[in-house]
């Protein structure tokens, strides 16, 4: 499990204190894929990157299994927005970063990549390097180097915002089959209603700047989802709801800073 | 996300082989040059410079014709090129550690980048003196002066190289608990290979044009000695195949040398901006 306790984080950038996060108290139960919804600049980034251990919390908790956490470990794996794959590592090589960065043996790191280079659907690409693959697909090779060091909490950070919709669309189910399979825990950031509703089994929308949660949205219809159906349609128009009244405040916030500035 | 899609994203050869221009860059270029030597024959003829000075294109080729028989030119070539190789060897060997670590570290650029860059500006020639007291005449002093010249733009471009690696890159060595070297070793060298390369490029091209400079004053032997030998002997001819030797040397290392070491890193990692 998962416990985010008062979390607050203030970026002192050039004279300026940014307060990017305040307050954020959450729980994740083991296996369970919540997704955290918010306008732009409210801070997503900034809680998955003290989560993953990568910049310090100015004050608040973080613990995974009762154990409190202040630096990135082996219980924790991230995906980035712009999939960060290392350019010059071919695709398994970059699958087996994780691995080969903790010394496992070559013999088993190269089982393990190719087990899961097929499972996410690219066995056949194991040699080549990433400008040969699509945005989709180096997406899926970013998920197989997380997968690898077979983390228990996934953190995702817009894994498919830089995809088209169809792809984006293929990309969703992906992770689902891939998360039932491997059971982990999935903490996924996302700026569309849609994704947060078709994926997640819990929403954390979060105010403008500073983020706070402002409400928790459990979604309990069953997978797959029919994101055509009218229950779909409520859950999403009552989302919409509450997230443009923070969009509105986010905008207000920047056509502000722009005229100050 | 298909076979399509990776068609299309992988280079065609043309792509990845950017010299192999078609035959049109070619012939403007090889008409540049005969142009270039027809010219020189017309300059020579109208005796605007004395001969004993001007030698003409086919002197030159006679001189490149005796040189390679006698095996001076062979001796001197190779002379030079052995020197160079260990200068810019050794300038890389010290200058691309130096450029991760001043790259890699606030407190060495502090410590150490005031004093290169005082010490970067003095001419490789500069050096020469001291070089010769300290080496006495001949290897060990060239290759001196090639380190001490060709240093700096590996070094700094390392340095630059790393600066600018993308942040995101070490945020995923750190989430996958990349130990110190390995980080050195599997993201920030391969991370910075673009830079470097250029740097090694930038050391080759300044070496190469001290080490004449410095051959002139500190050596008997090389091609740098063997154009200043000529004036003794006033074989303007000589100096010229000299010359052309350097040039030619020049020529394929960076169009074979330099160019396939790119092939075979950034240019297939996609990490290369296509040129032109
Ligand atoms: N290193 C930093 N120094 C100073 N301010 C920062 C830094 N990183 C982020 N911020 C600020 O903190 C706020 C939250 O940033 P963050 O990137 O976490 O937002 P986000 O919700 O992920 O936004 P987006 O949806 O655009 O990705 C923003 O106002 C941003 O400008
Ligand atoms: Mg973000």
């Amino acid at each position: 499990m998962v416990r985010i306790e008062a979390l607050s984080k203030r970026y002192a950038a050039g004279g300026t204190d940014i307060l990017a996060l305040s307050g954020i108290s959450a729980t994740i139960g083991e296996g369970e894929f919540v997704c955290l919804l918010g306008p732009s600049g409210c801070g997503k980034s900034t809680l998955l990157k003290i989560v993953a251990g990568l910049i310090p919390a100015s004050s608040g908790t973080i613990s995974i299994a009762g154990r409190v956490v202040t630096a990135p470990g082996p219980d924790r794996a991230m995906v980035f927005q712009d999939y960060a794959l290392f350019p010059w590592m071919t695709v398994v090589e970059n699958a087996e970063f994780g691995l080969a960065a903790r010394g496992v043996a070559p013999a088993r790191r190269a089982a393990a990549s190719a087990e899961l280079l097929k499972a996410v659907g690219l066995g056949e690409f194991a040699a080549k390097y990433p400008h040969h693959l699509s945005g989709g697909m180096k997406q899926r090779v970013s998920i197989a180097r997380a997968l690898a060091v077979d983390p228990m909490l996934l953190l995702m950070d817009e894994p498919f915002g830089a995809l088209d919709a169809q792809t984006r669309f293929v990309m969703q189910q992906e992770l689902l089959r891939i998360w039932r399979a491997y059971r982990k825990t999935v903490l996924f950031v996302t700026h569309s209603i849609e994704e947060a509703l078709y994926l997640g089994d819990r929403v954390l929308l979060m105010t403008a700047r500073p983020g706070r949660i402002k409400a928790e949205i459990p979604v309990a219809s069953p997978r797959p989802r029919d994101i055509g159906s009218v229950e779909f349609a409520r859950l999403r128009a009552q989302t919409l709801e509450l997230l443009s009244e923070e969009i509105a405040r986010s905008m207000e916030q920047e056509a502000t800073a722009a005229v100050t500035s | 996300m298909s076979e399509a899609t990776l068609a299309r994203a992988a280079p065609t050869p043309a792509a990845v082989r950017p010299r192999r221009r078609p035959s049109r860059d070619f012939l403007l270029g090889a008409g540049t040059l005969v142009a270039f030597v027809l010219a020189w024959k017309l300059v020579h003829l109208s005796r605007l410079f004395p001969p004993w000075a001007f030698p003409a294109p086919e002197q030159v080729l006679g001189a490149f014709v005796k040189t390679l028989e006698s095996g001076e030119l062979l001796k001197n070539t190779w002379a030079s090129v052995a020197r160079q190789i260990v200068g810019v060897v050794l300038a890389a060997l010290v200058g691309i550690p130096g450029g991760l670590l001043l790259g890699a570290s606030r407190d060495a650029r502090a410590a150490l980048l005031p004093i290169c860059r005082m010490v970067y500006p003095i001419p490789g020639i500069a050096w020469i003196p001291l070089a010769i007291l300290w080496f006495g005449i001949g290897f060990k002093s060239t290759v001196f002066v090639i380190f001490f010249t060709g240093i700096w733009p590996i070094l700094f471009n390392t340095m630059a190289g790393v600066t600018t690696l993308d942040g995101q890159y070490t945020d995923v060595a750190r989430v996958y608990l990349a130990p110190r070297m390995f980080y050195v070793r599997k993201v920030l060298v391969p991370g910075s290979l673009p830079f470097i390369i250029t740097g090694i490029r930038l050391t080759y091209g300044v070496g190469w044009r001290v080490i004449v400079g410095a051959e002139m004053i500190s050596s008997i032997t090389g091609l740098g000695f063997m154009i200043d030998d000529a004036r003794w002997q006033l074989r303007p001819d000589v100096m010229v195949a000299g010359m052309i030797t350097i040039a030619m040397i020049g020529w394929v290392m960076e169009n074979w040398a330099f160019d396939w070491l790119e092939r075979v890193t950034i240019e297939r990692w996609g990490m290369k901006s296509q040129p032109r």
